[in-house]
């Protein structure tokens, strides 16, 4: 799990690179533009963004409120006396350090299994045709569409009477239970972004290289995982988002002692009452990571989920 | 990692790999198709166990489960339970609550999705009209919608909404001759699914604005200008040279909120406080009520079938796309 933390500076720089070039002929249109138009459309971007946002700039003005002003009639657009003490609630409510730290381990066996599982089996895909790549290909694709919440129940069945032959586990309530399941749950889209990253590095590579006297393996660990590298990062952080934010299998499969943040949200919400101002420093501390992560490879979300559709 | 490669490399390189560089393109494929015949499938073998097991199985077992009879009693006991045939299945669709809850999600998928996309497409088109300042505000402020956890999301709405001390109440109240202090916005459902609405669609369009302006860059700025020049209309413009090019876009892009939509889960759950009231209920929220709340697992097993059953025409429609994609390539 270095690498994703070692190398964000390539995947953020080079979506900086290309908009800076479109910057320079990005098909707007100028011919038959007015001015008032161009002002019209102005004021309704602006109001379009505030908009947009007033849900987010809500959030951050309750946390930093002190307790008497947020459950005030008069809700203030400041907080007049700005202060911490919500984070600090948040951070001494019980289980908040517990579920964060159980949230970090399972995403990061999560994400770290998947990457290592699915460059393997986008390998196979990208760089080989072989009988069966379609019925992979077709096998990935459904399951990225098969509802998850659909399978809990069995789901929550199977893994509490995991029968390895010579032993039998109880997975539920475990963190190596969840951390496999959301493996598998971000599995299929891993295998299909870098499937994608892989076919776009050319074979003539690996030929030449093989020419050189390198064997397949050399290939695929010193050409193709190289150049991967960008694929993997974005891949991982998207990886890490989704784990990261499942709340529904871990609220189902584990006590609260063995949840993460999110499921943590959503317990603060029912069992406690609302503590609003709490519960949204909650929020925040626990978007930090997603959002961070997020803004870094935005660009490769996009592409992924839609890639082909629009050809360049 | 080199467990696996390390046989799977040797392979095709015995029966003269130099040769197969000679002539590349053509002859290529069809050796690496006789001789690496295990290699792809040693790689593969993992991520496909892995599915297999956590997918798969439990697809069956759904499928299995949804044709028996399983209770508390028996997820206790782990006795098998007894098997009922499609009894679970009648009961299921001879239940009018049942269809008052399909009616309930294809509405709002319709609704929402509609006005997502619409809403998306105006948004990227404004994008494309307004100067680079304000375009990059409004990347900005989309982005930081885009990157929040559902569910943070929707924790938000509900504080936002909150009865007492929520804004939206707040604000609304100013507005001259309206009293909405101490408004309660989910005693009328139709209110309700509004609030629902509002936020999936607010967490929707930047996704679908940020995706439908990336394609708008593609449209030919020549062929607009031309048109323009020509006398078209914008709106001329657009229903004939913008939306026929983007259409492959528009129509991944619609499908994919479609299934998203349809799935709605989280808005609903946690705007209702985790215990929506049967106006609320969503064919996701009612499988996972009648499962885990009522402890029917068959019976919330049957649903979830009839689920991906309902959903099978968008889905095969999307996988047909992206299998095209994943052919080119």
């Amino acid at each position: 799990m270095v690498a994703p933390a070692a190398t964000p500076t390539p995947a953020s720089t080079v979506p900086l690179k290309r908009r800076k070039s479109k910057a320079v002929d990005d098909g707007v249109i100028t011919v038959g533009r007015s001015r008032s138009g161009t002002i019209l459309a102005n004021t309704a971007g602006v109001l379009f963004s505030v908009v947009m946002l007033f849900p987010v700039y809500w959030v951050l003005n309750t946390a930093f409120k002190p307790a008497d002003e947020v459950l005030a009639l008069e809700p203030g657009f400041w907080p007049s006396n700005p202060t911490f003490d919500n984070f600090i609630s948040a951070f001494k409510a019980p289980l908040f350090l517990q579920d964060m730290l159980n949230g970090v381990i399972i995403t990061l066996l999560a994400v770290a299994g998947a990457l290592v599982v699915g460059f393997l089996g986008a390998l196979a895909i990208a760089r080989f045709s072989f009988y069966g790549r379609k019925a992979i290909i077709l096998v990935v694709l459904v399951v990225q569409l098969v509802p998850f919440l659909a399978l809990l129940i069995p789901l929550f069945l199977m893994l509490q009477n995991v029968n390895l032959g010579f032993k039998k586990f109880d997975l539920t309530d475990s963190l190596i239970g969840v951390s496999i399941t959301y493996l598998v749950l971000i599995l299929p889209y891993t295998i299909w972004t870098l499937r994608g990253f892989i076919s776009g590095i050319p074979r003539e590579l690996d030929e030449a290289a093989m020419i050189d006297g390198c064997t397949r393996a050399q290939v695929f660990w010193r050409i193709i995982l190289p150049l991967t590298g960008p694929g993997l990062v974005a891949t991982s952080v998207y990886g890490f988002i989704q784990a990261w934010n499942e709340f529904i299998i871990i609220n189902t499969l584990n006590s609260p002692e063995k949840q993460n943040l999110m499921a943590w949200l959503l317990q603060n919400q029912t069992t406690r009452g609302t503590a609003w101002g709490p519960l949204m420093a909650g929020a925040i501390i626990t978007s930090i990571p997603v959002v961070v992560f997020f803004l870094i490879i935005q660009r490769n979300i996009a592409t992924g989920l839609t890639a082909g559709a629009v050809k360049g | 990692m080199s467990v696996v490669d390390s046989p799977a490399t040797r392979r095709p390189r015995d029966p003269g790999g130099p040769r197969q560089n000679r002539v590349p393109g053509h002859v290529a494929p069809r050796r690496r198709k006789r001789n690496s015949g295990l290699v792809p499938w040693a790689l593969a073998v993992p991520a496909l166990v892995l599915i297999a097991a956590l997918l798969g199985y439990p697809l069956v077992r759904m499928l299995v489960l949804s044709f028996q009879n399983m209770r508390l009693r028996e997820l206790i006991s782990g006795r098998t339970p007894p098997w009922v045939g499609f009894d679970q299945y009648t009961r299921v669709l001879t239940d009018e609550v049942f269809w008052a809850v399909v009616g309930r999600t294809v509405a709002f998928t319709v609704v929402s999705v509609l006005i997502s996309v619409i809403g998306g497409l105006s948004i990227a088109l404004l994008m494309r009209r307004v100067t680079r300042g304000v375009r990059l505000f409004m990347v900005i402020a989309m982005m930081f919608v885009w990157a929040l956890p559902q569910l943070v999301a929707a924790q938000i709405f509900r504080w936002m909404t909150d009865s007492d001390f929520g804004v939206v109440n707040y604000l609304i109240d100013k507005l001259p001759g309206v009293n909405y202090q101490n408004h309660s916005w989910f005693v009328n459902p139709w209110q309700g699914w509004s609030v629902i609405t509002a936020l999936v669609v607010w967490a929707g369009i930047p996704f679908l604005a940020i995706t439908l302006n990336a394609g708008l860059t593609q449209v030919p700025k020549e062929l607009l200008e031309a048109a323009t020049v020509d006398g078209a209309t914008p709106w001329q413009s657009l229903r004939n040279i913008i939306l026929p090019i983007l259409k492959p876009l528009i129509t991944i892009v619609t499908t994919l909120s479609v299934i998203w939509n349809f799935g709605l889960f989280t808005q609903a759950w946690v705007l209702r406080d985790g215990h929506p009231e049967p106006q609320f209920q969503t064919l996701a929220t009612y499988s996972y009520t009648q499962a885990f709340g009522q402890a029917r697992y068959s019976l919330g097993s049957a649903i979830a079938v009839i689920t991906v059953l309902l959903m099978l025409g968008v889905m095969i429609f999307y996988i047909r796309q992206m299998f095209r994609i994943g052919e080119v390539d």
